[in-house]
């Protein structure tokens, strides 16, 4: 029988390597073999170096080892990959604000951190690329971040389980951190190294399937790179609005102008005599319609003409009544020439039945002669009024009301929006930023 | 491909590259030098302590399309820690090495050194000490030096382009740009060799024949 070769290839090989802690005795299992370069041992707390073959005792500890929300050795699938939790570290700043973060590890996927304040989790990455600054932005390929904390230090107050590096209690590090929706961009400094780690905020569903944990649903303040709850909202509506708008004004392209029913025309003269006519018949079909009546004086200048109108049903004798004004002035005074007015009037009646109508109007001219605009002498001349009846036309007054309606549930998400906003940027060293700075008031600061 | 008996068990011993000289006997782990069809032995590599690389010897994958094989390893340790450096053969007989540590992996290929004009690598190389974060322009890179300490070699396995022998130290100084982009300085007494490529990802390589690992779930491109 051949011996078996001494090189890696074997069928499979083991997950873990046992060693025994040289304080107090208890079998440790190594999930890193080849990558662990220190170990805090999982029964009395000892810091061990196993970076060479034989294992050295660091920093002696008897005591008990803290009970962890995930115990080392728990595994859990994030991200559709498997991760084992393998170290644990307790970190502050001098004391205050401790956060803890777990060393995951997979020998197919390398390793990540899972970190928690308490408030929520976050899945990070140390990063093999370098963020760059443009316009006081951090760029990370074409995500941008905004910085958050700056110039934090970091120590290390507790560890547990196995890591890559030499750990050590008390061990410090500059940090600082820059945001963007959903994930925060966090570099450390020591006197030798700086690195990178790009961390993803989990959702509590994520953190409680992956590992059995509860994350608070709506932290107050936010976290740092919580996103706020109310843009899904707002973009929505904002949308709705759009669409709205568009569909009202494609509306008003088809429908400003409808089939015409009627087109007459009537003499007037400047001289204030009241003269009746009456137009039709107007035909109309359907149950109810608008009819809008258009009346235009083409010669019409420093004059106006008033026009009754009475739409008269011609069976029933049932009466829609209108009132319109066409009037036209200009002149020239110290700032120029000036005009004021419109040659044209046009009347809506809302809701008219089925029918057949004449058109009553009682309409009379007048010049006007209040002014002191001298390019008038003698009465105008007898003009025709051109009146033009027609349906269907689209009211923009009730399409302006329905999009206020839009627009106060936006009002709404954009006031919890900014309120939003500001809690969550009140935690930076930065201070606000955009929405939450311009919506600042005075007596807010 | 070229099949000898091992000078000490007697074993086979295959080379698959033409081009290296040296080679770790599988089963009695002697250091075998070839020059021609000439074999002589240089001593013995030490046991390659247990580790959990994904990796091993005969791992196939792919680099910007074309196609390796693991074919050697050298493990390098310091003070805080230790790594691997695996050999991968490719289809035209060249070669590069594919570091990995802390679950990272850079692919780096040797680059000529005396056509590097670099002031920074030129210095490095001649045995200059260089403090770490100075950046410099490295063949179109703007690299900078994250790490520098001396490293020991603790074991090595398969073919590779030198003899490796246990408690061989060299100077390693490790160089990284904004993009991704890596490169390796290393110093053995008067030579030096430059080392240039970028960080990759495991997926990326798409391997093959990746070491099965009791209890994990291979990936479904390494099965």
């Amino acid at each position: 029988m051949a011996p078996e070769p001494l090189v890696s290839a074997a069928a499979e090989v083991p997950a873990a390597k046992a060693l025994s802690c040289p304080s107090c005795g208890g079998t440790l299992n190594l999930k890193a073999a080849g990558y662990t370069v220190s170990v805090a041992c999982l029964y009395c707390g000892s810091v061990l170096d196993v970076a060479n073959e034989d294992v050295r005792l660091i920093t002696e500890y008897h005591r008990q080892a803290a009970e962890l929300e995930i115990p080392l050795g728990t595994r859990g699938r994030l991200k559709g990959v498997e991760w084992e939790a393998i170290g644990y570290v307790e970190r502050s700043e001098g004391g205050t604000y401790p956060w803890s973060e777990y060393l995951l590890f997979n020998p197919y996927h390398g390793y990540r951190w899972l970190i928690t304040n308490g408030r929520g989790w976050s899945f990070g990455e140390m990063l093999t690329r370098t963020p760059e600054a443009e316009h006081g932005a951090l760029w990370l390929g074409r995500e941008d971040y905004q910085p958050f904390f700056k110039e934090g230090r970091a120590q290390v107050d507790y560890v547990l389980g196995e890591f890559y590096w030499r750990v050590r209690v008390g061990e410090e590090v500059r940090t600082d951190d820059w945001v963007r929706p959903g994930f925060m961009l966090s570099r450390e400094q020591n006197g030798q190294e700086v690195s990178w780690t790009r961390s993803e905020l989990l959702a509590p569903r994520e953190i409680r399937d992956a590992f059995g944990v509860r994350a608070p649903r709506n932290p107050w303040p936010p976290l740092p790179h919580q996103p706020s709850p109310y843009v899904g909202d707002m973009k929505k509506l904002v949308w709705i609005g759009v669409g709205a708008a568009l569909f009202v004004s494609l509306l008003l392209i088809l429908m400003g102008t409808g089939p015409v029913l009627f087109r007459g025309t009537l003499p007037y003269a400047l001289d204030g005599t009241s003269r009746t006519a009456t137009l039709g018949p107007v035909t109309v079909t359907r149950p109810h319609q608008l009819i809008a009546i258009d009346a235009e004086a083409p010669g019409l200048e420093n004059a106006w003409v008033d026009l009754d109108y009475a739409l008269v049903d011609r069976k029933t004798q049932a009466s829609y009544e209108a009132y319109g004004l066409a009037e036209r002035y200009s002149g020239r005074d110290s700032d120029g020439d000036w005009t004021e007015g419109s040659r044209s009037a046009t009347v809506k009646l809302a809701a008219v039945p089925a029918g057949t109508y004449d058109l009553v109007v009682d309409y009379s001219g007048q010049q006007w002669s209040g002014g002191s605009t001298p390019n008038f002498g003698i009465a105008a001349p007898a003009e025709t009024l051109q009146i033009t009846i027609s349906s269907g036309a689209f009211f923009p007054g009730n399409a302006l009301i329905a999009l206020i309606f839009l627009l106060l549930p936006l009002l709404f998400f954009v006031h919890r929006h900014v309120k939003f906003e500001q809690a969550r940027q009140d935690e930076s060293d930065v201070g606000r930023t955009g929405v939450a700075k311009l919506f600042t008031s005075s007596d807010d600061d | 491909m070229q099949t000898f008996a091992c000078p000490n068990c007697g074993a086979d011993v295959t080379f698959r590259s033409p081009a290296l000289p040296a080679r770790i006997c599988d089963y009695c782990r002697t250091m075998i030098v070839r020059s021609g069809d000439a074999l002589t032995m240089a001593g013995k590599a030490a046991v390659l302590p247990f580790d959990v690389s994904p990796i091993m010897i005969g791992t196939r994958g792919r680099f910007e399309g074309a196609a390796f094989d693991v074919i050697g390893r050298v493990r390098w340790g310091w003070t805080d820690g230790s790594w691997n450096e695996w050999l991968l053969l490719f289809g035209d007989g060249t070669h590069a090495w594919l570091g990995e540590a802390m679950g990272h992996y850079m692919l780096l290929r040797e680059w000529p050194l005396a056509k590097v004009e670099s002031q920074l690598i030129r210095r490095l190389a001649a045995g200059d000490r260089i403090a770490v974060g100075t950046s410099a322009d490295v063949e179109g890179r703007q690299l900078t030096i994250v790490d520098a300490r001396n490293a020991t070699c603790i074991a090595a396995e398969g073919e590779l382009p030198f003899t490796a022998p246990k408690d061989w130290t060299i100077y390693s100084v490790d160089l990284r740009g904004a993009d991704g982009s890596a490169a390796s300085l290393q110093r053995d007494g008067q030579e030096a060799n430059l080392y240039v490529g970028r960080y990759v990802t495991l997926a990326e390589l798409a391997p093959v024949g990746l070491r099965r690992i009791e209890g994990w779930q291979v990936p479904a491109y390494g099965a």
